[in-house]
């Protein structure tokens, strides 16, 4: 049977249809929500919102949970680096970061409004650099740049209007990447929901050291050709003007004003001219009080530098060390000048520092089994272990423990001249029964790392299985006491022996194949707690087995409390003041038979 | 403002609310804001352009509308049509004179600067939008006057109107006024029929412009950018892309033109038909752009074939060569001009010019070579009517118009003629098989669609050329299948037309002449 359609009819007919299909792009993009414009009532995932819009998303966050918090950063991308946890403690406050990349002063002045009249304000750290007067009101993209209606106070129907009809492939993307969230941080989600922070996790426990190996990496070689640009700070009048509104609005509102200048790699800041350099800080001191950390010997290395222009959180710890007088922190000398209102600061200035005065070269030797002989590459032979203990002494060599490399990178405390490192791996009970009095006879401070499921035995975990004796729980307590012997962590049972194992293979820390990603988490957690069960307190200090670390390994290990790795790699280490991921994924040199105190004094002489 | 931005369709949106609900007599002036405010989206520099173009044109066509009523004795006659033509001549030379400084100026000074070593100062002007269109259109006016077809308009906004007309601003159709002028300035009705074509109409075009032809584009600028990369084959290939790119973008543009003209109850002029189904060149441009062919026919073409010195031209030749190729001589000359100027109309570059002389030459030694062929094929024994002759035809015309498609897109004739020799030279024919059609900036899945959508505008255009009125025919179907041809096209153009890889772009190309 056929029906006509009336034109009429046909024209309610389209209407309708593409309303419907406009309805469903609507309501699309209001349930995946990836710019967080409508709360993300479904999916609460704000770092993922927040990376796509910060301004928007981060406004939309705080509208749902401000009572969490009393005092604001608030900046452009730099200030991420001011950790929470410090500010938290030294302002004694509850702070959110409003960190906005590419924010101008108008973001800032906007937001700080917004956010000073409508929630609990104590403290506003305002993060302000030279190149905040380059740029003002600029909106790069309405998508990802724009500010919240609420504080730009723009139409909320436009606003709204275009969030509902955004291509919805964005928010399939968001839906795409929710089932497929891996657990480290990703590009696509950089922000720490609660802290409103970059998600660092990742990048504070990279491993940095020696500085030509760091140039070395692809992520840092634009340091050595660091980029050229043309700069102009044609809007330092409108940036501060804005800033002097803030500086109003605060202290209309009772709010701490805290302005501070971040540090800028010295290039970066060498990219204005000294006239500018000198109108920025000088007007900057026209309108308020503030902390300038521009220029000092942290400026010139660049390991301080997440990439060419922002500063590592480890940088951020010490200045606000240095902002309360905190003089348990580690900080260089020279950071920061405090700048009076009405003075005339003029350009920043800063002398390039010896390398040398804040870094230190530690090798660290590691041994595993003794015995009256020597034989294959794991066991040495008392002789010759003598003979090392003998050979380092008298070359000046003064052994330190992980405690001191951590006392000289957190607090600064010196390290003597030429020290080293001695370690052993798998807690053998010859350690015990012939290393110890040999460390002893030498005054050798020695760390021990103990596999946990074999410690005091010499079979297999329950296998039966003979293997090596290893030392008890009794006789570690007793190298201990001694004052020499640190016992640390070489995995509970991350360890595990090809032929002895019953089930499938771990090698070293690494995942098993087809092990998820989740249970190899709680795997790796378990492992740990286990550990410090067995051991009766937290080892800070955990040596890979077989050498093999990941970068999951180290933020899931740093986030169970371990705050320094070893591997096999054989190399020396470089450890820097202030920087706490100098003392991750550390070398170390091999100890076998073959090598004769002399091939060792030769070896550390580098 | 491009027919592709949200703008327009709000724009568009607003001005049909406001069309159908306030009263009649205001119609035309919401058509008149409108246009001046798509016009004014693309800045205030360009209206300048376009007022110019109104005001000369419309007091010419007054003046010449005044003196056409004047009383003719046989003394003032010819004086009077001296002046007439004088009017004429100044008005074109004012606005013809004016594209040329704006499109022609910086080139012709290059090549001055070449041949005679001076350095011609450069404009550096920006080709206002669909400057070249409406002031075709206009100058079509001003002629028509001269030649007292109509009465001028007299109420300079309604002329304003016809002049920019928005939906046609970008790239045609152009129009005449006899034909359009009074359909913009009379009332319409709401007519659901119309409004219903329209959005049918539009819709097509939209899916021709942004499914097919920004598609076939990335293949067609990845291959015209480095052609050097490329063997024969593949530039055969992205030439045929480029031919698919050109017709679903300016008769997709056209569609949509039309269409939204259409929801305001306004026919204008068809500018295509089928071209692909053309049997000879001559059909091809009867086809194709149709409207700038009859424009050239009828303000070219017949005035130049039928002036005094072609007349005298015509006499020598049928005195002095006789027979057939004296009878067609001028007539020749004046196609050849014709094609020469069309080419010169799309742009100041040589390859333009070779275009021109190409379609010339070939329309002209067809004219001279239609005797011999006639004789050639009573010999052969070919019926006129034979399906073998009508697809050799086809094919043949489609070769022609292929090779002409390599020097208009090429950046420069030497290039052109490069690739040309490259595709019979060097044809390369593994890179057909080494996946280098899929390193062209299309995948797959985008190669495929290209191919669905030009299979589909083949299907309804055949049934179009063997007289079936598709839309027509669609609403006797039952209504689910009626409502089917709504939504898939919507999805069609939503999936893979709006929410598409960023790497297409959606600039119309007509929109550069």
């Amino acid at each position: 049977m056929k029906h006509s359609m009336s034109s009429k009819g046909w024209l309610l007919a389209f209407a309708g249809t593409v309303l419907l299909l406009v309805l469903l792009i609507m309501g699309f993009n209001f349930w995946t929500d990836p710019f967080g414009a409508f709360g993300d009532r479904f999916f609460q995932w704000w770092s993922y919102d927040e990376t796509m819009n910060p301004r928007v998303a981060k406004l939309s966050y705080l509208e749902q949970n401000h009572e969490q918090y009393d005092s604001y950063v608030i900046g452009a991308s730099h200030s991420s680096s001011y950790p929470t946890e410090a500010l938290n403690t030294y302002f004694d406050a509850k702070f959110y970061n409003l960190i906005m990349y590419g924010a101008d002063m108008k973001d800032v002045e906007l937001t700080s409004q917004y956010v000073i009249e409508h929630y609990t304000v104590k403290n506003l750290v305002v993060s302000v650099y030279i190149h905040n007067a380059e740029t003002y009101d600029t909106e790069a993209n309405p998508l990802t740049y724009n500010l919240h209606y609420k504080v730009d106070g723009s139409s909320p129907l436009l606003f709204y209007a275009k969030y509902l009809l955004a291509d919805p492939r964005i928010g399939l993307e968001k839906l795409q990447r929710s089932r497929t969230d891996p657990y480290l941080q990703q590009s696509y989600r950089v922000f720490d929901p609660e802290t409103g922070a970059y998600d660092k996790s990742s990048r504070d426990v990279e491993p940095i050291g020696d500085l030509s190996a760091y140039l070395a990496r692809a992520e840092y070689a634009a340091f050595t050709d660091y980029p050229t640009a043309s700069t102009s700070i044609a809007y330092l009048e409108q940036c501060m003007e804005s800033l002097a509104r803030i500086k109003q609005m605060c202290q209309e509102a009772g709010v701490n004003l805290v302005v501070v200048c971040p540090p800028m790699y010295y290039a970066h800041l060498a990219q204005y001219s000294p006239q500018d350099q000198a109108a920025f800080y000088n007007a900057l001191a026209e309108v308020t009080d503030y902390w300038d950390f521009t220029l000092s010997s942290v400026s010139y290395d660049p390991r301080y530098f997440y990439d060419t222009t922002h500063f590592r959180n480890c940088v951020g710890e010490m200045l606000l060390a240095k902002m309360f007088d905190d003089t348990s922190v580690y900080a260089p000398a020279d950071l920061g000048r405090y700048v009076a209102q009405g003075q005339t600061p003029g350009q920043p200035q800063a002398e390039v520092p010896d390398v040398a005065d804040y870094t230190a070269s530690v090798p660290i030797l590691v041994y595993h089994n003794l015995a009256e002989t020597g034989e294959g590459s794991d066991t040495m032979s008392v002789e010759r272990f003598t003979q090392h203990m003998a050979a380092l002494q008298e070359a000046g060599y003064a052994s330190v423990t992980f405690d001191d490399l951590r006392r000289y990178v957190e607090q600064g405390t010196p390290l003597p001249e030429k020290p080293v490192v001695i370690t052993f791996d798998d807690g053998y009970e010859s350690n015990y029964t012939l290393a110890y009095p040999i460390l002893q006879q030498y005054n050798m401070k020695a760390t021990f790392f103990v596999i946990g499921v074999s410690v005091g035995k010499d079979t297999y975990k329950d296998t039966g299985q003979p293997i090596l004796p290893h030392f008890s729980l009794e006789q570690a307590q007793e190298m201990v006491a001694s004052g020499l012997i640190t016992i640390q962590s070489h995995g509970y049972d991350i360890h595990q022996a090809a032929g002895l194992e019953e089930g499938p293979v771990r090698q070293g820390i690494l995942p098993l194949e087809g092990e998820t990603e989740e249970d190899y988490i709680r795997y790796l957690r378990q492992d740990c707690q286990k550990m410090d069960e067995l051991l009766g307190y937290t080892p800070g200090i955990l040596a890979y087995p077989g050498g093999n670390a990941t970068e999951l390994s180290e933020v899931i290990l740093s986030e169970m409390g371990i705050w320094c790795t070893l591997t096999i790699v054989e190399k020396n280490n470089t450890i820097i003041q202030g920087m706490p991921q100098s003392l991750r994924q550390l070398g170390r040199y091999y100890m076998k038979e073959s090598i004769t105190a002399g091939d060792l004094i030769y070896l550390l002489a580098g | 403002m491009a027919f592709t931005s949200p703008e327009f369709l709000i724009l568009v949106l607003a001005a049909l609310l406001a069309y159908y609900l306030l009263p009649k007599r205001v119609q035309w002036v919401i058509l008149l804001l409108a246009s001046c405010a798509f016009y004014l989206a693309g800045g205030i520099g360009a209206m300048v352009y376009l007022l110019y173009t109104t005001v000369t044109t419309y007091i010419a066509g007054r003046w010449l509308g005044a003196l056409n009523q004047k009383r003719q004795g046989s003394q003032a006659g010819a004086k009077l049509k001296r002046r007439k033509k004088a009017i004429v001549a100044v008005t074109a030379a004012a606005n013809f004179g004016l594209l040329f400084m704006v499109k022609y100026w910086d080139a012709t000074a290059q090549a001055m600067d070449n041949l005679t070593g001076l350095a011609l100062p450069r404009l550096d002007l920006l080709l206002p939008l669909g400057l070249s269109f409406y002031m075709f259109q206009s100058m079509g006016y001003v002629i028509d006057c001269y030649r007292g077809k109509y009465p001028p308009q007299r109420n300079i906004a309604k002329y304003a109107l016809f002049v920019s007309f928005f939906p046609q601003m970008v790239q045609g159709p152009i129009s005449r006024f006899n034909q359009l002028g009074p359909q913009l300035t009379q009332p319409h009705p709401f007519c659901a029929d119309q409004v219903k074509y329209g959005i049918q109409l539009a819709m097509w075009g939209y899916l021709k412009k942004l499914v097919i032809a920004d598609r076939a584009a990335v293949v067609v600028n990845t291959v015209f950018q480095t052609p050097e990369n490329y063997g024969g084959a593949m530039t055969a290939i992205a030439v045929g892309f480029y031919c698919v790119q050109l017709y679903c973008d300016f008769s997709g543009g056209i569609d949509i033109t039309r269409g939204v003209a259409q929801l305001f109850g306004i026919d204008l002029a068809e500018n295509f038909r089928r071209p692909v189904f053309a049997v000879s060149l001559t059909d091809y441009w009867r086809r194709w752009h149709i409207t700038l062919g009859s424009w050239m026919k009828d303000y070219v073409f017949y005035p130049i074939s039928l002036s005094k010195p072609f007349a005298r031209l015509g006499k020598f030749t049928r005195r002095r060569i006789g027979g057939r190729l004296g009878k067609i001589i001028p007539t020749s000359l004046a196609t050849f001009l014709v094609y020469f100027i069309i080419g010169i109309w799309h742009g100041a570059n040589f390859r333009y010019i070779a275009f021109g002389l190409w379609n010339g030459v070939l329309i002209t030694g067809a004219l001279l070579l239609a005797g011999p062929f006639v004789r050639l094929r009573t010999r052969l024994h070919i019926a006129e009517n034979s399906k073998w002759l009508h697809g050799f035809r086809l094919v043949r015309t489609m070769l022609l118009v292929f090779i002409g498609r390599y020097i208009t897109r090429a950046p420069r004739l030497l290039v052109a003629l490069d690739m040309l020799y490259t595709t019979v030279a060097s044809p390369c024919l593994y890179q057909l098989r080494d996946g280098t059609l899929l390193r062209l900036g299309l995948q797959a899945t985008d190669l495929a669609v290209i191919a669905v959508g030009v299979a589909a505008v083949l299907v309804v255009e055949f049934l179009q050329e063997r007289g079936m009125q598709v839309r027509k025919s669609l609403e006797k179907r039952n209504p689910f299948l009626q409502w089917l041809c709504i939504l898939l096209p919507l999805l069609i153009l939503l999936f893979l037309g709006i929410l598409r890889d960023a790497a297409i772009s959606s600039e119309f190309i007509y929109k550069q002449f």
